[in-house]
């Protein structure tokens, strides 16, 4: 269960925690930058062309609608008739009225999210999760780390069967598990439980077979593929960290 | 309480045909072993039964209900189906609540609820550890703790799925019993299982699947002779057929009766 | 290669021994195979073979367990491991969770043992190959059937080179087709001189393939020689052990005067064809 598009690339030949670390920058940059129009600039001048670069116009453009449309909404909804610093009415639908800058707020918010959305679609279509595992591992994560993060991934896909078989057990023993607030309330403990016991079950399970494959060894560990960290990648990490305290300092002082 | 399953068709969401045109019938009281391999389609079928999948073409009725028309918590009043994996059901702390849960829910109450729930902790040989937690019995006996759970439910028809799996000679000989008590109570009961010495010893029905049909149905004299649609489903002939093939006994064997008179009959004829 | 004496463990909490006073020896290239009933102490006797006892499971225990010359008690687990591999019932709960093919899970082991990246290919290469992945490389694990799981738990830890492969029924959730393949796999280690212990249930297949056969029954060795002997054994049916149909009906005709041969009963197929021919008048041509 990974949402990396297999593909090729200027973003795809970077090292995954560079692109980590300018995520993490746009992010940032996004909510503490300077003025008003930061966050959308980022967008059109950086992430929409690394999109198009990289061959991911389609899916990028998809999944930023797909998660933004719903929110910009609602927020444009919201603040624009409720936000306390509203005044200047744009117009009124019946009893309630639109006011400007609930709206320019509410822009702003979205613009945000679509930062902040847009560098970590790209940062997560870009990278398959075995490189971003040996790059945080290549820069001294424990190994307890990487392997949390790559099993997560893996396990959701597992859980969500698991508690379908759990459904289906209970209901297949006369429970209801649809309907009124009571009957739900009643059907959560018989859900709950068999997930949390099996899972323990699991996870013992699957600490002996790590332990037989020789995770807990003290042996410095060696890797299968190599992740090249060029010099290049580094100066860019750091460029991309000074720049944005210097971007959010500017914003701050100026 | 009648099976009858109509033209069935299945396919999953993902687009994968599970099913593709099933019609059987099984009759009030009869016990019937469903056989195939992996992806056959033989869990897919019982499946329908208590109505944990809905046909995408065709109609499987329990007794008078279509399958379709109930939900599943309903069905499970005609139909106990009892799952491979214990540690997706089990949710209480004691034995005897466990096995109680399903009877709960299906409203017994009282001096039923006690007689239904004992009589299936003594079934499984559970009666000493009603009061356990069930996570401090091994695996093997918290499968017989979810059988013993399906069986207090008091259905006319149960529905296992590899009930012997992993199980050793001790629990086969004591679910053999089972099975012929449940006989004996008129009880219709469905077993999917790729032990086929297991089931040519205790079933007079064999259904098996291939590629989402059925490819034999009848009494395993008929079934375990025909080695071909045999090999088609990745079985082997039981034990005792094939001893009796290799010394040109008979071709009728499959239980160790049956070895003895063709046995017996040899050697009577020389 | 394996020295087991007057080994007693109790799982922590538990009322009574899993294993009593259980001595043992295996040569190296044995092919061991262990029966019992449910519950009679095999699955804790695989994990005492391989060092999970006493270091995961903690527990008491008495005696000695020698695993290729290191002591289980005073040897970390992480040492152990490189000499002892385990696989054991469940193929999903064997997949590490951390990769994402079949190729890096095998490689999985090798880096965590610090092995050199240009001897991996070839390790993963030939470790597939024993148990027939070979086609699979680039799947991920999730999206294989329990059999082919399971091969890959064997190969995973063969790639890591142990000197001892401890099996806890490993084909007890799987179907015939599994079975079959998985027992075809052991078999290619053991015809090449691998030190084999395994716990099963399926007799008819150990009959066949393994060099010796240990009963157990609540915790205590109650029989160890050769297969035949063992499991033609009527003692096993007092201790709730199974036998093979064809040893069932063998001793039945017994019983009921149809043949008076002294022989050993039969357990596999051929052993029962030997042992009732005889007693058939001469063949009437068909």
């Amino acid at each position: 269960m990974t949402l990396y598009i297999p593909g090729d690339g200027f973003l795809y030949r970077r090292h995954p925690v560079t692109k980590l670390v300018f995520m993490l920058c746009v992010a940032f940059l996004a909510f503490l930058g300077p003025g008003r129009w930061t966050p959308l600039l980022i967008f059109l001048a950086a992430l929409l062309p690394l999109a198009l670069f990289s061959g991911l116009v389609r899916p990028y453009g998809g999944a930023l609608w797909r998660i933004l449309a719903p929110l910009a909404f609602f927020l444009f909804v919201l603040h624009g008739l409720f936000n306390p610093a509203g005044r200047t009415v744009l117009f009124s639908v019946g009893p309630v009225a639109v006011k400007l800058e609930g709206v320019v707020f509410a822009a702003l918010m979205t613009s945000r999210l679509l930062c902040v959305l847009g560098a970590s679609l790209l940062f997560v279509f870009t990278t398959p999760p075995s490189a971003l595992m040996l790059g945080l591992a290549q820069h001294g994560a424990p190994p307890w780390l990487t392997y949390v993060i790559g099993a997560t991934l893996q396990i959701i896909p597992h859980m969500r069967a698991r508690a379908a078989a759990i459904t289906a057990a209970q209901q297949a023993r006369g429970l209801e598990t649809t309907g009124s607030l009571r009957v739900r309330a009643r059907a959560l403990m018989p859900m709950v439980t068999p997930l949390v016991l099996s899972s323990l079950v699991d996870a013992e399970e699957r600490a002996i077979a790590l332990e037989a494959r020789a995770f807990r060894s003290s042996r410095p560990k060696t890797s299968l593929t190599e992740l090249a960290d060029p010099p290049v990648e580094r100066v860019a990490r750091q460029a991309c960290v000074v720049c944005t305290l210097l971007l959010i300092g500017a914003g701050q002082w100026l | 309480m009648n099976i009858a399953v109509s033209d069935l068709h299945f396919t999953f969401a993902s687009g994968v045909a599970a099913l593709c045109g099933v019609t059987l019938r099984i009759d009030s009281g009869e016990r019937v072993a469903i056989m195939g391999r992996n992806g056959s389609g033989k869990s897919t079928l019982v499946r329908h039964f208590n109505g944990l999948l809905r046909p995408t073409r065709g109609v499987v009725t329990i007794g008078d209900w279509a399958t379709h028309e109930h939900s599943v918590a309903q069905l499970a009043r005609r139909v106990g189906y009892v799952f491979q994996n214990p540690d997706e059901q089990i949710c209480k702390r004691r034995v005897w609540d466990e096995v109680a849960f399903g009877a709960i829910n299906l409203g017994f109450r009282g001096a039923r609820l006690h007689k239904q729930v004992d009589w299936a902790l003594a079934r499984l040989g559970l009666g000493s550890y009603a009061g356990v937690n069930p996570y401090d019995l091994s695996p093997s006996w918290r499968r017989r703790v979810a059988i013993a759970s399906v069986l207090a439910m008091d259905t006319e028809i149960l529905v296992l799925d590899e009930p012997t799996t992993g199980q050793d000679a001790r629990f086969l000989a004591q679910f053999g019993g089972l099975l012929d008590e449940l006989r004996v109570l008129g009880k219709s009961v469905i077993v999917v299982s790729h032990d086929i010495d297991f089931v040519a010893e205790h079933f007079a029905r064999v259904i098996v699947l291939d590629e989402g049909r059925i490819l034999l149905d009848g009494a395993p004299e008929q079934i375990f002779r025909a080695s071909e649609a045999l090999e088609m489903a990745a079985l082997q002939p039981p034990q005792l057929t094939r001893l009796a093939q290799a010394l040109s006994l008979s071709h009728c064997v499959h239980t160790e009766e049956e070895f003895l008179r063709a046995l017996q009959t040899r050697l009577a004829g020389a | 290669m394996i020295r087991v004496e007057g080994l007693t463990y109790t799982y922590p909490f538990a009322g009574q021994p899993a294993l009593r006073d259980v001595s043992l020896t295996v040569a190296a290239g044995e092919f061991v195979a262990i029966v019992g009933a449910n519950d009679s102490g095999k699955s804790t006797l695989c994990y005492a073979l391989t060092g999970y006892i006493p270091h995961h499971f903690h527990g008491a225990m008495l005696g000695s367990v020698q695993i290729a010359g290191m002591d289980s008690r005073s040897t970390p687990l992480a040492e152990l491991v490189t000499v002892a591999g385990l696989v054991f019932q469940n193929p999903v709960n064997q997949i590490s969770g951390a990769r994402f093919t079949v190729y890096e899970e095998v490689a999985f082991g090798l880096e965590n043992l610090g092995a050199p990246r240009a001897e991996m290919a070839a390790r993963i290469d030939e470790a597939l190959a024993l148990v027939g992945l070979e086609g699979v490389a680039d799947r991920s694990p999730y999206a294989l059937s329990g059999g082919q799981q399971q091969r890959l738990a064997l190969a995973s830890i063969l790639t890591m080179a142990p000197q001892v492969l401890v099996l806890d029924e490993p084909t007890a959730q799987l179907d015939p087709l599994g079975s079959r393949d998985l027992f075809a796999a052991i078999h290619r280690l053991s015809r090449r001189g691998a030190t084999i212990i395994m716990a099963e249930h399926k007799l008819e297949w150990i009959a066949r393939f393994a060099d010796r056969v240990i009963a157990l029954a609540g915790g205590q060795v109650v029989l160890d020689g050769a297969p035949r002997e063992v499991l033609a054994s009527p003692l096993l049916e007092q201790h709730a052990i199974g036998r093979t149909r064809f040893t069932q009906v063998a001793a039945r005709a017994r019983a009921l005067g149809l043949t008076s041969s002294d022989a050993l009963l039969p357990v596999t197929l051929e052993e029962a064809v030997d042992f009732f021919r005889p007693i058939l008048p001469k063949a009437i041509n068909a």
